[in-house]
């Protein structure tokens, strides 16, 4: 037996907002012959605590069992309609929005008449729907007590420390051997004076012993299952090779035969296979690099016989580890950009270096340039935008003025006489008291010359390493004859962003940066629930924005896991597997792998969906060419029903 | 007020916008709230992804009298669910060649990536739509199609 369907109508003035173009008695008289509308009334504001308490009374006092209403966009108040619709003990997907206002009222306002025309077509729209909207079961989770960060970057780091001193489990991955980031080789901080690597330690002195803190270096998430509130994580962690401290690991240093770039120096100089990442390095022991390592290729075992067995084991296995979390955060940072051979001279002379070269030459309180020849330099070029705002990466890296200010004001000390030239496309010293370094710079002789993006320098890196640039200020051009040129090189999305990406389900932009479920109400939550994204994961910052976001994604993992329980996403898909061919079209479309092929017990089999892993998009509803798969709230039936009720008597 | 009278025996495009619910929907409150205008001529129908929508919500459409359809969505990389955009993008794409075979011009279908916050996009769209359908005319489909 059917109920009968009770639809209320409810048309919002919105003060004058509504009212003042449309004509609301017309839309309410026009929604009472309606078929199965029982009740239509208007209000001042529905929004406000009398307009949802005449919805309220409405449902108990008159039976309605569907709720239309009339007035701005879903966007804004379809949630406070859901609720007062459960107060009165109606499921909340009985409820549905007539956009009135954005779609018509505000954006017809020369034409009342076509304006309360579309009115009505979009009440009759909703009614027609209404009369085809079915309760919907909402299902909670339990939020396991917690959290994993992904990266070991400054703004994991942040995301660490503030959750575990909330009292939280917290699982930190790491990927390389040794947490902090490209914060931590800077060489000293804007501002603070500190270096990178102190300040790093600031965060992993202190989570580093906390007992509700696992910290997992040489790691990588390699699966995620489950949902909200109950993500099962498989992690694998690749071995060290080495056991802990060892008494002799200078000997080991010295036996290693293998010598390559050493990217915690930016390719200024080698390091051995076997290694530490640096001297503040945590964890502290020394680690074989074993995509360098030549064991497996001719058994070289040299650091074994010097160490000793007891300390090192090449053939240490992988291990791998299976947990459960409540919600992640993702902070897996950025690559810097790596100028092309030849790109203003790069490789081609080492007196070309980049931004974050030059920070680890300026680790030390000595400036060592004299290792590449650098010894009473007279003229010092720093070209700024190199790998950022251009056709390839539209984005300003945000950090690169600066820090390349910093190093000029710091050069300046130790070379009081050489000339430093800043040749920039734009100077962004956007943050709060980076405007004075840019001052001090100025005041410290630092010339700068301004180029265009279609005409930018030019290194000849032979004889004098001229740098030809067209000043497009002064209409001149210039050579600068130089000893030393720094490449200010931007920020790009971290080189395998693409597979964090597709472990999470999680959007990224077309240049590569995970995306926000909304840029300006949701910026540091994704479109996945229970994940969250903090630091240079979602486009260039600098230290202090990289730790803000991660403090602020941390502040939105907690609350689920707080809570305790978690609604799970409601408008689902669903097979009617009478109809279902098992064709699979809606296997390959779905983008989070919920649906698979299930046997019945007639031996036919049939597409099922997993209800914990559908995100409610109905891609494969889309897809499906026999209508067997549909989307709850969005079914097949109650869309017909809306593109019927476009046209007058269509309903 | 200003009451602009239409002469009534014009041709007044009848056209349906169906509209993902994080961006495009998002970019045609936007328009509103901003208090841009657009002809009345467009009627939109909210869906979650560009994804769900399927080649016979457009038919019926036009079976049901509307001149046009307008499919929008995120801009392609955007999509709130990784990549229902792209695939929506394609079926209209071959949706246009159905409709080459049905006779019906396959400018009456357009796919569009709107972003939350180009209202002026939305309000572009739809006006370069009317004026498309306005001067293609009225679909006529013969009896028993």
């Amino acid at each position: 037996m059917t109920e009968e369907i009770r639809i209320g109508v409810y048309t919002c003035h919105c003060g004058v907002n509504i009212s003042s173009v449309i004509d609301i008695d017309e839309v309410v008289n026009y929604a009472k012959a309606l078929d199965n509308v029982v009740l239509s009334r208007d209000n001042i504001f529905t929004c406000s605590a009398p307009g949802q308490n005449s919805i309220i009374e409405d449902i108990k006092e008159h039976g309605l069992n569907r709720v239309v209403v009339a007035a701005c966009s879903p966007h804004m108040h379809e949630r406070t309609f859901r609720n007062a619709a459960e107060q009165a003990g109606l499921n909340r997907y009985l409820v549905e929005i007539a956009n009135i206002r954005e779609q018509s009222a505000w954006v017809h306002p020369q034409n009342p008449i076509e304006a309360t025309d579309k009115a009505k077509t979009l009440v009759r729209m909703a009614v027609a729907k209404a009369r085809l909207l079915e309760a919907i079961e909402i299902t909670k989770t339990d939020v396991k007590q917690k959290l994993l960060v992904i990266g070991g970057g400054v703004a994991g780091l942040k995301a660490t420390q503030d959750a575990a001193q909330r009292g939280l489990d917290v699982t930190l991955v790491e990927r390389s051997p040794t947490l902090g980031g490209h914060a931590a080789r800077i060489g000293k901080l804007v501002h603070t004076n500190i270096s990178g690597s102190a300040t790093v330690n600031e965060f992993v002195d202190q989570i580093s012993v906390m007992d509700n803190v696992t910290i997992l270096t040489n790691a990588k998430v390699t699966e995620v299952k489950g949902s909200f509130g109950d993500y099962s994580v498989s992690i694998n962690i690749k071995p060290r090779y080495v056991k802990g401290s060892i008494p002799n690991p200078e000997k080991g240093l010295e036996a290693c035969p293998v010598l390559v770039d050493n990217e915690y120096e930016y390719g200024i100089d080698k390091r051995k296979a076997f290694f530490k990442p640096f001297t503040m390095a945590y964890p502290s022991s020394y680690v074989i690099d074993m995509n360098a390592c030549t064991h497996n290729i001719d058994g070289c075992d040299k650091c074994v016989t010097a160490c000793g067995e007891s300390h090192i084991d090449l053939k240490m296995p992988d291990s791998s580890s299976s947990e459960q979390f409540g919600t992640i955060i993702v902070t897996t940072g950025f690559d810097p950009y790596e100028p092309k051979v030849g790109e203003y001279g790069y490789k081609e002379n080492e007196k070309v270096i980049t931004l974050m070269q030059l920070e680890r030459y300026l680790s030390d309180d000595e400036i060592d340039f004299k290792r590449i020849g650098v010894e009473d330099p007279q003229n010092i070029v720093f070209i700024s935008c190199v790998g950022s705002m251009n056709d390839e990466n539209p984005e300003c890296s945000r950090m690169c003025c600066s820090s390349s200010f910093k190093n000029m004001i710091r050069i300046r000390h130790v070379f009081p006489n050489a000339n430093i030239f800043f040749l920039y496309q734009d100077i962004r010293t956007y943050a709060r008291r980076e405007e004075l370094l840019y001052e001090t710079a100025s005041a410290k002789q630092v010339m700068m010359l301004r180029w265009d993006k279609e005409s930018p320098p030019k290194v000849d890196v032979n004889g004098d390493m001229n740098v030809k640039i067209y000043d497009s200020l002064i209409s001149e051009e210039l050579l600068i004859p130089s000893d030393l040129i720094v490449l200010s090189n931007g920020m790009l999305p971290r080189e395998g962003y693409k597979e964090t990406a597709e472990l999470l389900k999680l959007p990224c932009s077309s240049e590569g940066w995970i995306q926000e479920a909304h840029a300006k109400l949701r910026p540091v939550e994704l479109p996945s629930p229970g994940v969250y994204v903090g630091g240079t994961a979602q486009a260039p910052r600098d230290i202090m924005e990289s730790i803000t976001t991660a403090s602020a994604a941390t502040a939105k993992a907690l609350i689920p896991i707080l809570q305790g329980q978690v609604e799970q996403e409601a408008q689902l898909c669903y097979v009617n597997e009478d109809v279902c061919g098992a064709c699979g079209v809606c296997i390959t479309t779905c983008p989070y792998e919920a649906i698979t092929k299930i046997d019945l017990p007639d031996d036919r089999q049939v597409a099922n969906v997993n209800a914990k892993l559908c995100h409610g998009c109905g891609q494969c509803a889309g897809a499906c060419p026999t209508g067997a798969m549909q989307q709850k709230n969005y079914r097949d039936d109650q869309i017909y029903a809306m593109i019927n009720a476009l046209i007058v008597g269509g309903d | 007020m200003v009451i602009e009278l239409k002469n009534k025996t014009e041709f007044e495009p009848k056209i349906v916008m169906f509209a993902c619910n994080w961006c495009s929907y998002s970019g045609i409150d936007l328009a509103g709230t901003s208090r841009m205008t657009y002809p009345p001529n467009v009627t939109i129908i909210r869906t979650m992804c560009s994804g769900r929508v399927e080649p016979s919500f457009i038919m019926k459409s036009f079976a049901n009298g509307m001149d046009g359809v307008i499919v929008s969505s995120c801009h392609q990389g955007d999509c709130h669910y990784i990549d229902g955009n792209m695939k929506s993008l394609r079926r209209v794409k071959l949706m246009q060649h159905l409709l080459d075979g049905f006779g019906i011009e396959r400018e009456r279908v357009n796919f569009v990536g709107i972003s939350a916050s180009e209202g002026v996009l939305a309000v572009d769209t739809i006006v370069e739509m009317v004026e498309t359908i306005r001067k293609l005319g009225p679909l006529e489909l013969e009896a028993g199609r």
